[in-house]
């Protein structure tokens, strides 16, 4: 156990988190795959507190006080407990037994390590950043607990339908665990969230923002995208948080990008687009994965705010949303309606995962706007005036209400749908324009005529 | 939140159900003088403070300082300050005596709910899960309830109740759900211990284990509001009914049923024939809704889940419906999605518009984002859904014309759910047009707004107060005519189309 114990020594001397972390993983190291079979085999199950406790006693190299000692004691054992189960685990899975409780076991044992963590540095036993270490520890957490949840629903595949003890009938409990491990990271957060020592430098506050990340991935995870809020509303109600540009990068990035996308999900796109804008700027150049996933949330909600549609160039860096969100900024651009209902409906299910789709729904009004200028410039300019030249003349700003029908059904006519557009719906489409502000000007039934502004009639558009 | 089973269980001073609204006490504070006086009628038997305690107290008091019942990291002092607050609490009402001492938690017990409760709240990190896992994501904020859930009538019956359950507020029903007598409150006010001497030990150890599972301050759901978990404990067996009458009024649970007041399926099917007869000639909708829920419950705690009761859920769904109920309603909805999600037979599509519908009046978009990922294929092509799916598509738009056409045409129930937001979405459309057109006929705005005709068209606006832009003209052929200079009303629109999107009442969600 004395060697086995070795590079936690090593990894503790360095006073990081990391290293720490990286000696009490769930994963052997990519160059040392047979670890933790070695960790494993130093001890057995009678022996395995008494191993540790000897090992950190006869160990002259880091002084650690009686306190301390008895927590890592605590945190190794645990972590000898879960190495147990997570290789009979593999075993069982390398010779083909699929069984869910070796996965259970495995994730109960994770959630021990865990739980022993917090206990020890609730009370107050451990060095300050040993709440990043509590973070990894965390993390791996809720990827045993998803393979565990994983592992039960195929072992139930359908709905337990003798389960009719309840009125509300009980839903299947697909992420049973995972929601347990939900309770667990919320422990951390309020741990983090409540630490009173004054002196910043020893605060558990610098963990605020990791573990807040780390429960949006877990709720995003589960569907319960709502609790969220409480995480946020958390962290705005605690004043004495050090300043945010004080956290590392990561932990911005991450936390913009869900304030962002909560923001978005909210209907709040202003405070979406300045989250998920700060998200990008921080967002490392060479992070395809996270800028992909920035862009998803950042693109419509531009579409929203400021009508605008990105450029070829930057949807050219992330090709999956190019093929995604490409075919739909084309037809808006052209101001081709049924090419945009069309690749709306045919982007749906992706849409709908993504729960952008009824924010892109929405930019059909953009696609709409562009058409009826089309039609707007068509109609070209007034004849000159005496004294007037070529330069400054005026655009026909009366335009008979039939152009716009017609350019609203040249597109429905071709697909041979059978959908038509009659007249009071040309309308009504206009009068909504009106109303959003995307055309200036009125519409006159007497006259089947619409005025528009002579000056700014499609404002932002440059006409 | 784990709110402490012991205190949750606490004879508290009732007060009037006047005062019922007041947020659930969670310590033993003295009740404020004002609140318990109206109530009092004399009943605090004025009896001069004794000096000589009741044995009781005095072997609580003696509990209390055994270094056995110490719990770590609560001083003798606080401790000590507990004890007094206690006793004086008791003696301040004369009710030491009656007060069921040896099972009163102890005043260490108390504060150390009382600090699991406030590390609660230090972290406001309320948990997502009820007891049994059920992610009840929508209303973790303990102040939107339901107006009563289905789960809590199995959890909770109360035979000798005199107000029906569905009278009260849900709070205060689940506040007292320990005692529906609620014409007995106000005695309890003085004789209180009565309701908890009721709970024996074993029913609270049950309770305390059960509260206590999360031991950690996170659990947010407060006892009041997750009895589900009780009902799994107490009737995983079913009841075989053996009542046989039609008709019986419906009570919540709070103990297994007995037999004797369940009736058989049989019996049921039979009360929903008679049901529906007495829907059709008499249209007491409460009466109704009451039989309804007492046929859910016993569907329910016999485990009866066929065809049957996905008829009687969407029976009594559209008659909700019918009369506006919504929380009734979406009850029902709930668990009807859940029943058609275990192959049961039934009317799917048509309640998934209904659905729609519904998520359309309540403008949840994250509702509706799940509702259309749980769409198949085939189900948009369903008429009764793609006209749902329409209604969507066309708000979403701001496309008022073909909404208006859709409303028109609305298949089944669903005119009934877009009544609930058609007057909402004619100010809308009226907020349009106010911008977009000077001035127009009243004939077309009739029209574009789907009314009958222009009489009720006129009506809806004057009573919008925008009687003053109505005139009367001759059109070039010398035919009077109503116009309206909607124009003039534009800001009139505007302001009311806000407030009536603003004030979007949801009563219980999915």
């Amino acid at each position: 156990m004395q060697a086995a114990l070795v590079p936690f020594q090593e990894a503790y001397a360095t006073g990081l988190a990391q290293p720490v972390a990286d000696f009490l993983s769930p994963v052997p190291p990519p160059h040392d795959p047979g670890r933790l079979y070695d960790f494993f085999r130093a001890s057995n199950d009678d022996r395995i507190t008494g191993d540790v406790k000897n090992a950190f006693k006869y160990n002259k190299r880091t002084r650690m006080s009686q306190k301390e000692t008895d927590a890592w004691v605590d945190i190794i054992s645990g972590y000898w407990r879960a190495v147990k189960q997570i290789i009979r685990a593999d075993e069982a899975a390398n010779q083909g037994r699929v069984g869910s409780e070796l996965y259970l076991a495995e994730y109960d044992a994770w959630k021990d390590v865990t739980s022993s963590f917090i206990k020890h540095i609730s009370g107050g036993a451990l060095p300050a950043w040993a709440i990043f270490t509590l973070y990894f520890t965390a993390n791996h957490l809720r990827r045993i607990a998803i393979r565990a949840d994983e592992q039960l629903a195929k072992g139930k595949p359908s709905t337990s339908t003798n389960s009719f003890s309840d009125d509300i009938v009980p839903q299947a409990a697909r992420s049973e665990k995972l929601e347990e491990a939900a309770r667990v990271f919320n422990r951390v957060f309020a741990l983090c969230l409540g630490d009173r020592n004054p002196d910043m430098s020893e605060s558990r506050k610098w963990g605020v923002y990791c573990i807040a990340n780390l429960q949006f991935k877990t709720y995003f995870k589960l569907k319960a995208i709502s609790l969220s809020k409480n995480v946020v509303k958390s962290i705005q109600a605690q004043s004495d948080l050090p300043p945010f540009e004080l956290y590392p990068r990561a932990h911005r990035v991450t936390y913009k990008y869900y304030t962002g996308v909560l923001a978005f999900l909210q209907e709040d796109y202003a405070k979406a687009e300045k989250d998920l804008q700060e998200a990008w700027d921080l967002c490392y150049a060479r992070s395809l994965k996270n800028k992909s996933l920035i862009l998803t949330y950042l693109i419509p909600c531009r579409l929203i705010t400021q009508h605008a549609i990105p450029s070829a160039a930057l949807l050219a860096e992330t090709p999956t949303l190019a093929s995604l969100i490409g075919p739909l900024v084309s037809c808006i651009k052209k101001g081709d309606l049924t090419g945009f209902d069309k690749a709306l409906a045919d982007g749906e299910p992706e849409f709908v995962k993504r729960r952008i789709f009824l924010t892109l729904e929405r930019s059909r009004d953009i696609a709409l706007r562009n058409l009826l200028r089309k039609v707007y410039l068509a109609a070209g300019y007034d004849d000159l005036k005496e004294g007037q030249i070529e330069k400054d003349r005026i655009r026909k700003s009366r335009i008979p209400l039939i152009h716009f029908a017609t350019a609203l059904r040249m597109g429905i006519a071709g697909a041979g749908s059978g959908l038509t557009v009659e007249d009071d719906e040309v309308e009504c489409l206009l009068a909504n324009q009106i109303y959003k502000g995307l055309m200036k000007g009125y519409i006159s039934r007497e006259h089947a005529m619409v005025v528009l502004n002579k000056k700014g009639a499609f404002p932002g558009t440059g006409v | 939140m784990s709110l402490p089973t012991v205190t949750a269980a606490w004879p508290r001073p009732m007060q009037p159900p006047a005062y019922n609204a007041v947020t659930p006490r969670t310590t033993l504070q003295p009740a404020h003088p004002l609140a318990t006086a109206p109530s009092d009628k004399g009943a605090v038997n004025s009896k001069p403070k004794k000096v000589e305690w009741p044995p009781a107290v005095r072997d609580y008091v003696r509990r209390a300082f055994d270094p056995a019942n110490a719990i770590e990291g609560i001083s003798s002092t606080d401790m000590q300050a507990k004890l007094k607050e206690t006793i004086s609490f008791f003696a301040e009402r004369g009710a030491q005596e009656t007060n069921d001492w040896p099972n009163h938690p102890l005043p260490q017990q108390i504060l150390q709910n009382e600090q699991r409760l406030a590390a609660f709240h230090l972290a406001n990190s309320a948990s997502p899960f009820n007891s049994n896992g059920h992610a009840n994501i929508l209303s973790f904020s303990p102040a939107k309830k339901r107006k009563s859930q289905d789960g809590e009538e199995l959890a909770t019956q109360q035979a000798q109740a005199s107000i029906p359950p569905w009278r009260k507020t849900n709070l205060e029903s689940r506040m007292t759900f320990a005692e529906g007598h609620s014409e007995k409150r106000q005695k309890k006010s003085n004789a209180a211990g009565d309701a908890f001497s009721k709970f024996d030990q074993a029913d609270l150890d049950k309770r305390r284990q059960r509260f206590n599972l999360g031991n950690n301050g996170t659990k947010t759901t407060p006892p009041w509001a997750s009895p589900r978990r009780e009902e799994d404990e107490m009737t995983n067996a079913p009841v075989v009914g053996t009542n046989q009458s039609l008709e019986k009024s419906y009570f919540r649970l709070t103990a297994p049923p007995k037999p004797e007041t369940v009736r058989p399926l049989p019996v049921l099917e039979k009360t929903l024939a008679m049901l529906r007869q007495k829907w059709k000639t008499e249209k007491n909708y409460n009466y109704i809704c009451n039989q309804f829920k007492s046929l859910r419950q016993d569907l329910t705690v016999q485990h009866i889940k066929t065809a049957f009761t996905v008829k009687v859920y969407e029976i009594h769904a559209r008659i909700s419906l019918e009369k506006g109920d919504l929380g009734e309603y979406n009850q029902c909805q709930t668990q009807l999605k859940a029943l058609y999600a275990q192959g049961l037979e039934g009317k799917p599509a048509e309640f998934k518009a209904y659905r729609i519908l519904y998520i359309v009046y309540t403008c949840n978009k994250s509702d509706m984002n799940d509702m259309l990922a749980e769409l198949t294929l085939a189900d948009k092509q369903h008429p009764w859904i793609k006209h749902a799916l329409d209604v969507r598509s066309a708000l979403a738009l701001g496309n008022y014309h073909k909404f208006f056409k859709l409303y028109l045409v609305a298949l089944n129930m669903g005119s009934y759910l877009m009544d609930m937001f058609i007057e909402r979405e004619r100010l809308n459309a009226l907020a349009n047009i106010s911008r977009g057109y000077a001035n127009v006929t009243l004939r077309f705005l009739t029209d574009e707004l789907g009314f009958e005709n222009d009489d009720s068209c006129r009506e809806f606006l004057e009573s919008h107060g925008a009687q003053t832009i109505i005139e009367q003209k001759a059109d070039e052929s010398n035919r009077m005519q109503y116009r309206v200079k909607i124009r003039e009303a534009a800001a009139l629109f505007e302001s009311l189309r806000a407030a009536a999107f603003r004030k979007v009442d949801i009563k219980g969600q999915i």
